[in-house]
């Protein structure tokens, strides 16, 4: 019997005891109450009680000298703790006395309930069990189609919070997890579990329970969790049991989302790979229309990648809601390993509106990096059709770019001044900077400084005394300069073709 | 035998009918300075009822607000007017007179009346101490009838009460006062003196004389427990008041204020909580009854040992909380009925001190 006895912490934070409240506390977490015992009235004498709590139906007035009277009765009959009817707080006296023989006092508007609860989890676990496990399965059948609707339906039969949590300990569904918990929870999971493998049971240092069964189907393992603030035992051993009835509906209901999502990605991906073919055929404008894209008018595109490996349909919910959030009208199509969006204006817009998009496309960037690793390229604003492809692709290279350049958030806009940006960047890429060293190596380690001269004088539109006076020296020595490196490189700097290609590579960066 | 009270016992005589009045009685120190100017030089004796013979003895006293007397002073006459009543009506000369209530102030006014009227006094009373209700009277516990009474009233005005028992009595009383001047003196019959004091708690003034000098004769440094010894009483606590809970409630027609304070000793860190009404009724030591009417709660100024009434007590007072025994009158099992907490809807068996 002793073993089922919650402390009465725990029964604090029990559903069938929210109405309970604490006229005076309890060391720590309180005694552990093993049982309950009931009297009418507050004149009543208890026998021995051994821990029980004792319950007093009738005590209207908690001021009364008799309930200092019967809190020394109850702790000289052994109680662990005394229940009132009523939640008036305590007299003075009372208190202090209450304190003084450490004898918890609650008080509640419905002391039978709550005598009836205590007894049920001390007495009879399994009652509390079958329960449980018949309320949920009653539920369920009642319970809408959709996943959070389920886990609202067992959160509400449970009356705890029920969470389904990914690998990570990430929420799916349901209210998240503290960070604390999330990583308790991670390292106690196995990271292949079995379907039969029995719940998992993650006692926290702060006195909670985790309860974790797995939720194995389609897709990456997920675990439904329970989280009781304290251990009634009774509860704990039947929480594992509802989890189990309800895993498999989450499961069903997860397998009908995937399903759902990979029909509508690839509806997606096929009529955007059709958009990118040329001029759209009459069906494939119907099918647009009825995707809700819009076709006609003037088109941004944005490119989204992700790094590592991402669940590309399951995460463009949160693609579209981070569009979403930031107050941009965005259709999203999974592709390859990111997304394709583009954003569609009536009209063309200024380059001012240009710019303020952008900068909420870089906020939704930064809406996405909180739980996907993306780098965002946008294209210029394109008109038609056929625009969005052009856009897209113009994106998509600005995305190629992005990736690898850090200092700018991973983040590139192809506009008018970014399409030299762009050009520039591309000097940086690992494929042109070992191209760009080779062509400049004969001049490299010459003295003089000749790298640095032939860039400046290119910059200054070949101009010698320019070069010269920029650099400090004397109009000779540059001229010398460059006949000295038109000689070593083997080049005729008035050739455009060679002329473009050197001043290219005198942009990559000179610590390379 | 008797007991001569001179100028010099006066202070003792104060102390003593204050600490019989167990934090009611109302305040004793008007009327003691009433007695004081009225005794001057002189001497009162407080005969033993078995000394006296063919008296015919008034119980006289004040009832009603207590409180309000510091307001509506006496205006000298009332203790005459209500005596003169009761012998007209009775066509009994009243030839002596005696106590209502032995605890606070009514100690003390049959002591001014005898000395107004030239009268002797008895030293017998009907409380042995300080009680809230007329049908505590010891006549009427005993089966003595109350009346015929007379009540008469600062303003001047007297009536006469007959042929009503004690309830009816309290009612005509409180009415009466209420609708008057607040308070009221009130006399009763007078009646043989062996009839008299036969159902009558004997000798509680020479009681509370000697309770008084017990408390005079106290060191100025005595410890608490020194102080429960030299007044032969018994000591539950030296603390600090937590709390002092004040409520009405209604109790058929007569509110009287009821309450709890409650002192926290410093020593053992008990809790020790004194449920009152106009006295100090039970005491609970860490929510054990040990001491309740009809014996004496006491609440003494831990610093000047002075008493402390219900209605002047607050948290934050440093006290030392004392009973002493009650009057044996009431230690009766059919007596004790009328007194014990029960009587003041306690619902608690009556918790005595050893018989002294």
């Amino acid at each position: 019997m002793r073993d089922l006895a919650p402390s009465l912490a725990a029964m604090l934070s029990s559903p069938g005891w929210t109405n309970v409240v604490v006229l005076s506390a309890a060391a720590d977490d309180g005694p552990r109450l093993t049982g309950s015992h009931v009297l009418l009235e507050v004149s009543a004498h208890p026998e021995s009680l051994d821990g029980q709590l004792l319950v007093v139906l009738l005590a209207d007035d908690h001021t009364d000298w008799r309930i200092d009277a019967l809190i020394s009765r109850a702790s000289a009959a052994g109680a662990g703790a005394l229940l009132l009817a009523g939640v008036e707080p305590l007299g003075r006296g009372a208190q202090l006395l209450a304190e003084r023989v450490q004898l918890p006092v609650l008080g509640c508007s419905d002391p039978l309930a709550a005598h009836e609860y205590l007894r049920r989890v001390t007495a009879e676990p399994e009652v509390v069990r079958s329960d449980l496990v018949l309320r949920a399965v009653a539920a369920l059948r009642r319970a809408g189609g959709d996943l959070t609707s389920v886990l609202r339906t067992t959160s509400d039969v449970l009356e705890r919070p029920v969470t389904l949590a990914g690998a990570d300990g990430g929420t799916l569904a349901g209210g998240p997890l503290e960070a604390g918990e999330r990583t308790a929870l991670v390292a106690a999971l196995p990271r292949v579990p079995v379907a039969w493998a029995a719940p998992y049971r993650v006692d926290l240092p702060s006195g909670a329970v985790l309860i974790a069964v797995a939720v194995v189907g389609v897709g990456p393992v997920c675990w439904l969790v329970a989280r009781l603030p304290g251990v009634v035992p009774a509860e704990v051993a039947a929480v594992p049991d509802v989890l189990s009835v309800v895993a498999p509906a989450v499961g069903e209901r997860l397998a009908l989302r995937r399903l759902e999502l990979e029909r509508d990605a690839r509806q997606r991906t096929s009529l955007l790979g059709e958009l990118l073919h040329g001029e759209p055929s009459e069906a494939t404008r119907r099918r647009a229309v009825d995707l809700g894209w819009q076709l006609d008018g003037w088109h941004t595109g944005i490119r989204i990648g992700a790094e590592g490996q991402v669940d590309v349909a399951g995460r463009r919910t949160d693609v579209v809601e981070a569009f979403d959030a930031e107050g941009l009208r965005a259709v999203v199509v999974e592709q390859g390993d990111g997304w394709s969006a583009w954003i569609t204006a009536v009209r063309e817009p200024t380059s001012t509106e240009v710019q303020q998009q952008a900068a909420v496309i870089r906020r939704v960037q930064r809406r996405l990096v909180q739980t996907v690793d993306a780098y965002v390229g946008v294209g210029r604003v394109q008109p038609g059709p056929s625009g969005i492809a052009t856009t897209l692709a113009e994106a998509g290279d600005a995305a190629g770019l992005a990736r690898g350049r850090a200092e700018t958030g991973r983040f590139l806009h192809v506009d008018r001044l970014g399409l030299a940006q762009l050009l520039l960047a591309w000097t940086r890429t690992d494929t042109f900077q070992p191209a760009a060293q080779a062509l400049l190596a004969p001049i490299k380690d010459q003295p003089g400084d000749l790298v640095t001269t032939l860039a400046v004088y290119l910059d200054t539109e070949s101009s010698l005394a320019e070069t010269a006076a920029v650099l400090g020296i004397h109009r000779n020595t540059a001229a010398a300069r460059i006949t000295k490196i038109q000689h070593l490189l083997g080049v005729d700097l008035t050739n455009p073709d060679e002329r473009l290609a050197l001043h290219l590579a005198s942009r990559t960066s000179p610590t390379e | 035998m008797g007991t001569v009270i001179r100028e010099q016992d006066l202070g003792a005589l104060v102390v003593g009918v204050t600490l019989l009045g167990s934090g009611g009685g109302g305040d004793t120190g008007a009327f003691g300075r009433m007695l004081r100017r009225r005794l001057g030089a002189g001497e009162l004796v407080l005969r033993d009822a078995a000394d006296v013979t063919g008296v015919s003895v008034s119980p006289i006293g004040v009832v009603g607000a207590t409180s309000v007397l510091m307001e509506k002073l006496p205006g000298g006459g009332e203790f005459d007017a209500a005596v003169q009543a009761v012998s007209r009506w009775t066509g009994t000369e009243v030839t002596g007179l005696m106590s209502l209530e032995a605890g606070g102030l009514n100690g003390l006014t049959p002591l001014i009346a005898a000395l107004d009227l030239g009268l002797p006094v008895v030293d017998a009373d009907l409380m042995g101490r300080a009680l809230p209700r007329l049908d505590q009277f010891s006549w009427a516990v005993a089966g003595r009838s109350l009346t015929p009474c007379a009540l008469s009233e600062p303003s001047g005005q007297v009536i006469v009460v007959d042929n009503v028992d004690a309830a009816g009595l309290e009612r005509a009383v409180r009415s009466f006062v209420a609708h008057t001047g607040g308070w009221a003196v009130l006399a009763l019959a007078p009646t043989p003196v062996e009839a008299a004091a036969a159902d009558a708690v004997q000798g509680s003034l020479t009681r509370a004389l000697a309770l008084g000098r017990a408390h005079a004769a106290l060191e100025p440094g005595a410890t608490p427990a020194d102080v429960a010894e030299g007044l032969g009483g018994r000591l539950l606590g030296t603390g600090r008041v937590e709390e002092v809970a004040r409520h009405l409630i209604g109790d058929g027609g007569a509110a009287f204020g009821r309450g709890s304070v409650c002192v926290v000793d410093t020593g053992s860190r008990a809790v020790i909580r004194i449920e009152t009404e106009n006295e100090y009724l039970l005491a609970l030591v860490d929510g054990t009854p040990v001491v309740t009417t009809p014996d004496l709660l006491c609440v003494l100024d831990r610093r000047t040992l002075q008493p402390i009434a219900v209605d002047a007590i607050r948290s934050g007072d440093e006290v030392l909380v004392l009973a002493l025994p009650g009057p044996t009158w009431w230690r009766r099992p059919d007596r004790i009925t009328h007194v014990g907490p029960q009587a003041f809807g306690l619902a608690c068996a009556p918790q005595l001190m050893e018989a002294s």
